[in-house]
């Protein structure tokens, strides 16, 4: 558990040994790409997922600028991403990423980032596989 | 050496956090033993051996604290800390002279307990100019000259900063303090014993002393006030008169002791200290910027203190660096400030991007720090620094020749 500010054992062990580090092919078809964040608050988060023909995220990748919670948050939602449909993915909420890793209250926020690199990244996907619903909402 | 007591028996960090607090020297420890122990008077019992020789050990620490600033005996008055001495000093002296005198100016750098001082004395009435800082961090001596009025009773600059190590120009500013007949107040607790200091050479009327920042004991500081021409200030805490009227309150011996030897002690091993800290420090910023691309140090290269390094490296967090650099004790940015979420509001003084300014570490080398604590520090912070740009969305963008100041951000 965490003591104080000491940060907890998982959160060190998303930085010591990363899984899911790194980028798709973010002009592929099928790869969602969602960027959150900006550098002048300390967080920035890209996630990547890659969803096969039934809609099933078969791959996810990520890279972040952030604290030690900041990564294990984006680290731990591109694990619990994969194997998920695009709809099941949607349902991942940041409290359950904050419950995972113990994050204290001062770093809910991080959490609040990954749920939305997650939902950034599947609406990019969707917009992808939809063209012209893009154009119906530009009209709009 | 050691495990830590922290529970979960890991080796003990390297410690490279000297500005957020130092070891006690042996020599220190040695001389406040018998306080401790055996001679536990009270230093204001006049009327039995306990007392006296406690008197005379307070007294003796005393000159030792006057030796190292040159400064008279009776011109020391022992304080809880270098924070006491600073709200002391800036209130104790605004207080004093409200009547005529209802400005103060300082600079935007200062430590908080000055800054949150002055925010206190606003409340009351008085009017404060916080002075910027050019981007090296120094003070604009034409924008101190301008900044005087007609009722400024206080300048307060400090020394040396805690976060990025500058030194600012304080002959100078004794110089103009003096001219205008006002108040020269600094904050020395990062600057004595590491650096000379002489209240009559750089004209100081005020300084604010700390013993855990010389390898002394926490708990104890020292306020010097000038006799000739003498200031004047209301104390802060009322109660037997004891220090001059200045600062009721039984003196700790022990930590008066502690901090007299730690003064001594640093007089003695200034120069040697001095000239091997730079060398390590040299070391270590060489080191580090021949291997890693796109790092900023924080502050003026000349005028520094060159224990106190701090490190903006682009691209990467400044707290996953920490975190990643475990058996490092480090800081990103002052302990003060950790609390709240927003980055150093030194650096921000100091014109750092934002994005820098999450990105900075502050790297202390002190008197016990080794060449080879150095070396490992730098083998860790360049392997750590190249896999976390390795994991940076900002990095990658870069390395792909975007510029990220065109990049819209999303907010949250």
């Amino acid at each position: 558990g965490a003591v104080g500010n000491a940060l907890s054992r998982q959160v060190v062990d998303h930085y010591e040994n990363p899984r899911n580090v790194g980028s798709l092919d973010r002009n592929a078809k099928n790869v969602g790409t969602g960027l959150v964040g900006a550098p002048a608050c300390g967080d920035v988060m890209k996630l990547q997922v890659e969803v096969d023909e039934n809609g099933k995220i078969v791959d996810a990748r990520f890279k972040t600028f952030g604290c030690g919670s900041a990564i294990a948050s984006s680290s731990l939602a591109t694990e619990w991403v994969k194997g998920k449909t695009v709809d099941e993915a949607l349902q991942i909420k940041n409290t359950d990423i904050a419950k995972e890793l113990c994050l204290p209250p001062v770093k809910l926020h991080c959490s609040m980032l990954a749920e939305d690199a997650i939902k950034a990244a599947l609406a990019d996907y969707k917009l992808k596989q939809d063209p012209n619903k893009k154009e119906a909402e530009k009209k709009a | 050496s050691g495990r830590s007591a922290d529970g979960t028996g890991a080796p003990r960090p390297l410690y490279m956090d000297v500005q957020a607090t130092t070891p006690l020297d042996p020599r220190v420890l040695d001389s406040m033993l018998p306080y401790l122990t055996a001679c536990y008077g009270n230093p204001h019992s006049r009327t039995h051996a306990y007392g006296w020789e406690s008197e005379a050990a307070m007294e003796k620490a005393r000159r030792q604290v006057a030796d190292l600033i040159g400064a008279d005996s009776r011109e020391i008055i022992f304080t809880s800390g270098a924070t006491e001495s600073n709200n002391m000093a800036i209130k104790g002296v605004a207080r004093f002279y409200k009547s005529r005198k209802k400005h103060i100016i300082t600079t935007q750098t200062e430590h908080k307990c000055v800054l949150d001082s002055c925010r206190s004395l606003e409340t009351e009435g008085f009017r404060v100019t916080y002075l910027p800082v050019k981007k090296n961090g120094l003070v604009d001596l034409k924008e101190l000259e301008a900044a005087f009025q007609p009722d400024t009773s206080l300048v307060s600059v400090m020394t040396v900063n805690n976060e990025i190590g500058v030194k600012q120009p304080i002959h100078d500013i004794g110089e103009i303090c003096r001219a205008r007949k006002v108040f020269f107040h600094t904050d020395a607790a990062q600057a004595i014993g590491k650096i000379p200091m002489d209240v009559n050479d750089m004209k100081i009327d005020l300084m604010s002393i700390s013993g855990h920042k010389i390898y002394g004991p926490k708990g104890v500081g020292a306020i010097y006030v000038r006799r000739r021409p003498r200031v004047r200030l209301e104390p802060l805490q009322s109660g037997g008169g004891q220090e001059r009227g200045l600062r009721s309150g039984t003196v700790p011996t022990p930590l008066a002791v502690g901090l007299g030897a730690a003064c001594e002690v640093a007089q003695q091993e200034m120069e040697y200290d001095h000239k091997r800290i730079s060398q390590l420090a040299e070391r270590l910023v060489t080191k580090i910027m021949s291997e890693v691309p796109d790092v900023v140090m924080n502050g003026d290269r000349e005028h520094r203190y060159p224990g106190c390094i701090n490190l903006s490296f682009a691209y990467v967090e400044g707290e996953s660096l920490l975190m990643a650099l475990k058996d490092v004790a480090l800081s990103s940015g002052s302990a003060c400030t950790s609390a709240s979420l927003e980055p150093s509001y030194v650096l921000r003084a100091i014109g750092t991007d934002e994005d820098l300014a999450h990105s900075s570490i502050r790297f202390g080398i002190g008197r016990f720090t080794t060449e080879e604590e150095v070396d490992y520090t730098v083998q860790k912070c360049i392997q750590h620094v190249k896999r976390l740009r390795e994991m940076s969305p900002l990095w990658e963008m870069v390395q792909d020749g975007i510029d990220l100041k065109s990049i819209k951000w999303t907010q949250h």
